[in-house]
């Protein structure tokens, strides 16, 4: 475990949220959900982790281990590796659509203030 | 049945989303064609597990993987239960009758917008599907994402009015929020259980929450119940509910607001229960909470839509009050409701949708007089109104009745509030019925174009399903809510079935007398107080306290954020604290 991986990513989800909860640029908030979700990946990352561990992978091992071998021993944590892969691909989706939708309302709205698209309210 | 092909149901609707845009060159109506059949086909695989499965005979298949290895399931299980069943098949039905609605009403659309349209639908109604079934936490969060994606889409398909790019983004940001919520509960859970099996997750979390597994709890919570319209996480759903043509806001408000509910409730009754968490608490004043705060909204609001859409938050708040009770008489009320919820908010928002895009009028100060211009639509809103209102023998009489029964006794103040909250809910759709059909209006309507014949269908099927889940309430609690209720209230009974593939769960069927006086009286007096506040309400200035409520909806994404996140940290507390 180490530590300091968890702490950075204290520190970037709390940016994160401290710049969706504080600034009124449509691009900036899409940027703090980016934040957001980059500690995520770090903590994914960080949890798969295991001191002296070999990579997950099962075709021809080196040192002359076999598959089950490798299996049972000392290995990271694949299946975080995949939660964080697919976490990752979810996020550039969802970036994508709210930047789509950034354009569109700065084309509608001609402007990039939260305070000015404010018409839903009450 | 052969559980294996309960990913069929699923399935089908993506290979329809991925064929209606592909079709749609060759034919206007190919995609309506594609859609719907891909949707009978899911209904029909459910159906045929139905028998079984409301016996209490509960099935598994582990996607890809054959069986547990070491006790640990590697696999993507997916579950064929009665709750879960029951709201697939919802979905799937519901679903099948938008999409017809859909693209009748919607018949200026041109081939190409429809095959997408039809494409986004497919793909909501299959995260929604995926969800009721599935038994695996992080195929749970990829639904929620897919269902998500698909939603931004189709709330952002129809620009006709410049405020949908404004509820899309405010939409877009919270929901983001709540689905990361739910990365790190899973990465949370994984990381101390090595299980993402909900059935494993419940024997490892067996006499053994520790706070790491509190806190995926809370975020849980936060992350479902921000789909799920539940205060402090509601900021979006009104503005992304309302800001929709007719159709998708009935799809988001019958049918995706329950992908939270059923959420909350799979991790609060299957996967948590035996803890003695401080859930129930949380449920028992956030429930209540937001059923008056959403209530009273629903009351101030001259939107029509966005009156119906507070109307959902208010809704919700009455089932997960229900899921906190947790006694068997309100888990089956609660299932009963969340069928019910669906019928009629699906029928309101059609109607409303087909008065919008009638008169190209959103306000109520603006209407007036449709009931005669407008018959079967004002019948049909009638309906809709007297089913939410609890009017026997209508169908929201019937599972408000379960849900009342169950609070009074257990949870009194909990009861009192649920009971505010529908007299307010009944002045709140009082007041949309009697300004938008009812009352007299000056000025003549431009000629209003001819409801179409899939607008009728819509009605009348809808319409014929609250009436029949009314007068047929033994049936309805013996076949599918009490066995959804032992199903949700027998955690190692759905864990067999996560894990092992097959168990079974005793069916009982709680004590449930029709027209028992006590709630006949509750009934009728909550419509009466309701039908004087209405009267009451129209004629004065807006009291202080819903301006009050009002003004903290300040529209800003910001706001809504914090919101959220304070309802995190404070569910977390009183979660770390309270255990």
């Amino acid at each position: 475990m180490i530590l300091v991986n968890y702490l950075v990513g204290v520190v970037v989800f709390a940016l994160g949220v401290a710049v969706i909860l504080t600034r009124r640029n449509l691009v900036k908030i899409v940027m703090g959900l980016s934040l957001i979700e980059s500690s995520g990946y770090l903590l994914l990352l960080s949890a798969a982790y295991r001191r002296g561990s070999t990579a997950p992978v099962l075709l021809k091992p080196p040192g002359g281990q076999s598959e089950q071998d490798l299996a049972r021993g000392n290995v990271a944590d694949p299946v975080l590796q995949n939660v964080c892969l697919t976490a990752i691909v979810i996020g550039v989706a969802v970036t994508a659509v709210l930047l789509v939708t950034v354009v569109r309302i700065a084309q509608h709205y001609r402007t990039l203030d939260a305070d000015r698209v404010r018409d839903l309210r009450g | 049945m052969d559980p294996a092909l309960l990913p069929l149901p699923v399935v089908l609707p993506i290979g329809g989303a991925v064929l209606a845009p592909l079709l749609s060159r060759l034919s206007p109506r190919a995609p309506m064609v594609v859609s719907l059949l891909a949707l009978g086909g899911a209904s029909a695989i459910l159906l045929t597990f139905a028998t079984d499965v409301y016996a209490g005979q509960l099935q598994g298949h582990a996607v890809g993987h054959v069986g547990p290895v070491d006790g640990a399931q590697l696999g993507i299980t997916v579950t064929a239960e009665p709750f879960g069943l029951t709201y697939a098949l919802l979905t799937a039905t519901i679903g099948t009758l938008l999409l017809l609605y859909s693209l009748s009403e919607l018949g200026g659309l041109g081939a190409h917008e429809a095959g997408w349209y039809a494409c986004l639908a497919q793909l909501l109604l299959a995260a929604m599907i995926g969800t009721a079934l599935t038994a695996d936490l992080l195929n749970l969060f990829v639904w929620f994402e897919v269902a998500a994606l698909a939603s931004y889409g189709l709330a952002g398909f129809f620009l006709e009015r410049p405020w949908a790019l404004e509820a899309t983004f405010k939409m877009m940001v919270l929901t983001n929020l709540a689905g990361f919520f739910v990365f790190v509960a899973t990465a949370l859970l994984y990381s101390r259980h090595g299980a993402l099996n909900l059935g494993q997750l419940q024997h490892a979390l067996t006499g053994n929450a520790g706070r790491a597994d509190l806190v995926a709890l809370a975020l849980l919570l936060a992350g479902f119940g921000t789909k799920a319209g539940l205060m402090p996480f509601h900021g979006w759903l009104a503005d992304a509910h309302s800001a929709a043509p007719g159709p998708v806001s009935a799809m988001f408000s019958g049918l995706m607001v329950n992908l939270g509910v059923v959420a909350i409730a799979r991790v609060a009754l299957d996967v948590y229960a035996v803890h003695r968490t401080a859930l129930p608490g949380i449920l028992l004043v956030l429930g209540p909470l937001s059923a008056i705060a959403g209530a009273a909204l629903a009351l101030g609001q001259d939107d029509l839509k966005r009156l119906l859409a507070y109307d959902t938050v208010s809704q919700m708040g009455v089932l997960l009050t229900a899921v906190g009770a947790g006694s068997l008489t309100a888990v089956t009320g609660f299932v009963y409701h969340l069928v019910d919820h669906a019928l009629f908010k699906t029928l309101l928002f059609l109607c409303a949708g087909a008065i919008v895009h009638a008169t190209g009028m959103t306000r109520l100060s603006q209407m007036g007089g449709l009931a005669r211009h407008r018959p079967l639509t004002t019948a049909a809103f009638l309906l809709g109104t007297a089913s939410i209102a609890g009017v026997p023998p209508l169908n929201g009489y019937a599972s408000l009745g379960l849900i009342h029964d169950a609070l009074r006794s257990d949870h009194p103040a909990a009861f009192v509030a649920v009971l505010l909250a529908q007299v307010l809910t009944v002045a709140a759709l009082g007041r949309a019925t009697y300004l938008a059909f009812f009352r007299r209006r000056d000025d003549e309507y431009d000629p209003l174009e001819r409801t179409r014949p899939g607008a009728l269908v819509a009605f009348g099927v809808l319409a014929v399903g609250c009436v029949a889940f009314g007068v047929l309430p033994r049936v309805v609690v013996n076949h599918v809510a009490a066995p959804a209720a032992a199903v949700l209230l027998d955690q190692n009974a759905y864990a067999a079935a996560a894990l092992a593939g097959h168990a079974t769960v005793t069916v009982t069927t709680p004590a449930f007398q029709y027209f028992a006086p006590e709630e006949l009286l509750i009934a009728i007096g909550c419509i009466v107080a309701g039908v004087l506040l209405c009267g009451w309400y129209v004629r004065r200035p807006e009291p202080r306290s819903i301006t009050f409520l009002r003004r903290l909806h300040t529209g800003s994404v910001n706001d809504y954020a914090a919101y959220s996140i304070a309802g995190l940290l404070t569910c977390a507390a009183v979660l770390l604290t309270g255990g």
